[in-house]
């Protein structure tokens, strides 16, 4: 089974003195996906840029409008995304397990409807 | 009793969790057996089958294979799904016995952390224990549409985010443990609430006995599950002693322990000494424990081990500080120091909190009519009256309650106030 595994996290935890900097954080990104495609278990993801650069259209009653900002203003925010392919839900919930947060985060597993 | 009433009752859940496990679909096994019943209801009267279980399990599978094939037909894109592994033959004929860990199986699936938590136990009744909705519905106090619903949704849940059917290995247990434990833990509560043994979620304490050895043999290692098999071993040798002649409960300090089934009390004390020996304690043991220590009571005339009992729980508040373990802990309190400071202690409880909890109203009610706080006991008494269980607390707590009125005979308050059973 196919499952996005989408990635909340506090981007405002970059900014703090002695945080785990961007770059020690991609480089740990980078070591997970580079063994899930050794496995053949990675299909794709990528990183996002932080939340400040969204733009939300929103389509209500057949109306267009257009918002600076992401979908929903939280305090954590989609960062990023893995798509991956493994044998159920508990393969897949051992990956996320394994993803590295800079300080808190969430990662919300959601199976990917089978296009077969 | 027919044939396959007794035969669903018995094996109804091992072959549920069979086929769910082999194929991987909660709700393709559930019509599977289903049609197999209803083809055994056609069949067996006219020829009874030399092995019930085999019987039901095979037509049920064959069944499904059938379902499967349909729908294929139907959606003709999707691929033929896989033979079932390992084959139904497989599972069946070792002894003639599905094997219990396909029970323990579904369990494991049932209470999945990804399936929401109030859906747990109910499913696990459903599907392990073979209840109807409308018997888990009432059990849980929800409408039957809302619990029908919870349970589709919890299935889907299971089917559609690709729930895994093992059991997982060792290092998920302390996670997933848990949980199973306090599924099984609510659904006993459920069962055990029901003195008479008479109401809708009767027919599972039975199933519990059963399913917690299933546990226990199957993970001799894990001290909590040990522990938690003999409490409902505990619990269920009290059953032949909880009712008196008219149908009233008799509260545990007042049960003859003669007429406690030994056997049960035996088993359970081994699998409480099996759990103490692994050196890692915990509130399910201690629970455990207070149960063992009324089984050590052998008749009437012996004191009821109230030091003891106190004892314990002041070690189950160590643990955690708990509301309901500290309303316990207050009856066992007013044996040892009297009713005034127990009252003192249940009146130091969130009362708003525990406003919806029946037997908060039943200690409080007996508590104030120790004292003489007649009109305060009353009120109390009629608010576990109206939230009583089942028919056995509710008789015996209008007694009490006329007891109460009996013996202080208020001048301003006329006689209409004895229960129902009639002036002693």
């Amino acid at each position: 089974m196919q499952y996005a595994l989408l990635l909340y996290e506090n981007e405002a935890v970059y900014a703090e003195e002695g945080a785990m900097s961007l770059e020690a954080i991609i480089a740990a990104h980078g070591a997970l996906a580079a063994e899930l495609a050794e496995q053949g278990v990675l299909r794709g993801g990528q990183g996002l840029k932080s939340s400040d650069t969204a733009t939300t259209l929103r389509k209500s009653r057949g109306v267009d409008t257009l918002h600076d900002g992401p979908y929903a203003e939280a305090r954590e925010q989609l960062g990023g995304f893995y798509v991956i392919e493994v044998p159920d839900l508990d393969a897949a919930l051992a990956i996320a397990k394994r993803i590295p947060f800079a300080g808190d985060g969430a990662v919300e597993v959601r199976p990917i409807i089978d296009e077969d | 009793m027919s044939l396959l009433e007794q035969s669903a009752r018995r094996d109804g859940g091992r072959i549920v969790a069979a086929l769910a496990a082999g194929f991987r679909d909660l709700d393709l096994a559930e019509e599977a057996y289903a049609e197999a019943c209803a083809r055994a209801a056609a069949v067996w009267p006219a020829a009874p089958p030399l092995d019930p279980a085999a019987w039901l399990y095979a037509t049920a599978r064959r069944c499904a294979l059938d379902m499967i094939r349909r729908r294929n037909v139907r959606h003709r894109t999707v691929p033929e799904r896989p033979e079932p592994q390992p084959s139904a033959e497989d599972v069946l004929t070792s002894d003639d016995r599905l094997i219990p860990d396909e029970r323990l199986r579904l369990i494991f699936v049932c209470c999945h952390p990804a399936v929401a938590p109030e859906s747990r136990a109910a499913l696990t009744l459903r599907l392990v224990c073979g209840l109807s909705v409308a018997e888990i519905a009432r059990a849980f106090l929800v409408a039957e549409p809302a619990m029908f619903q919870r349970l589709t949704r919890a299935k889907k849940k299971i089917a559609e985010a690709g729930v895994s059917f093992e059991v997982p290995g060792p290092e998920a247990w302390p996670e997933r443990m848990a949980a199973v434990l306090s599924t099984l833990e609510v659904a006993y509560a459920r069962a055990h609430e029901d003195a008479a043994g008479s109401g809708p979620h009767a027919g599972y304490a039975r199933e519990m006995l059963d399913l917690t050895a299933v546990l226990a043999d199957l993970l001799p290692g894990e001290p909590e599950a040990l522990a938690f098999a003999a409490l409902v071993r505990f619990a269920e040798a009290r059953r032949p002693a909880r009712l008196d002649a008219d149908g009233a409960m008799i509260p545990l300090a007042e049960q003859d322990p003669r007429r406690w089934n030994r056997a049960l009390i035996s088993n359970g004390d081994m699998l409480l000494r099996r759990a103490a020996r692994l050196n890692r304690p915990g509130p399910r043991q201690l629970r455990a424990a207070l149960h063992g220590a009324w089984a050590l009571r052998r008749s009437l005339a012996e004191p009821p081990p109230w030091e003891t009992l106190l004892a314990l729980y002041d070690l189950l508040l160590e643990a955690g500080d708990d509301p309901f373990v500290r309303l316990n802990r207050a009856v066992v309190q007013a044996e040892v120091a009297g009713p005034a400071a127990a009252l003192a202690e249940v009146e130091a409880l969130d009362a708003d909190r525990l406003d919806g909890f029946q037997p908060y109203h039943a200690v409080k009610a007996d508590l104030l009519a120790r004292l003489g706080h007649v009109e305060e006991a009353l009120e109390a008494y009629d608010r576990a009256v109206e939230m009583a269980p089942g028919d056995a607390e509710r008789l015996w707590l209008i007694r009490r309650r006329a007891d109460m009125l009996y013996t202080h005979k208020p001048p301003d308050l006329p006689g209409e106030c004895r229960g129902p059973d009639g002036e002693r």
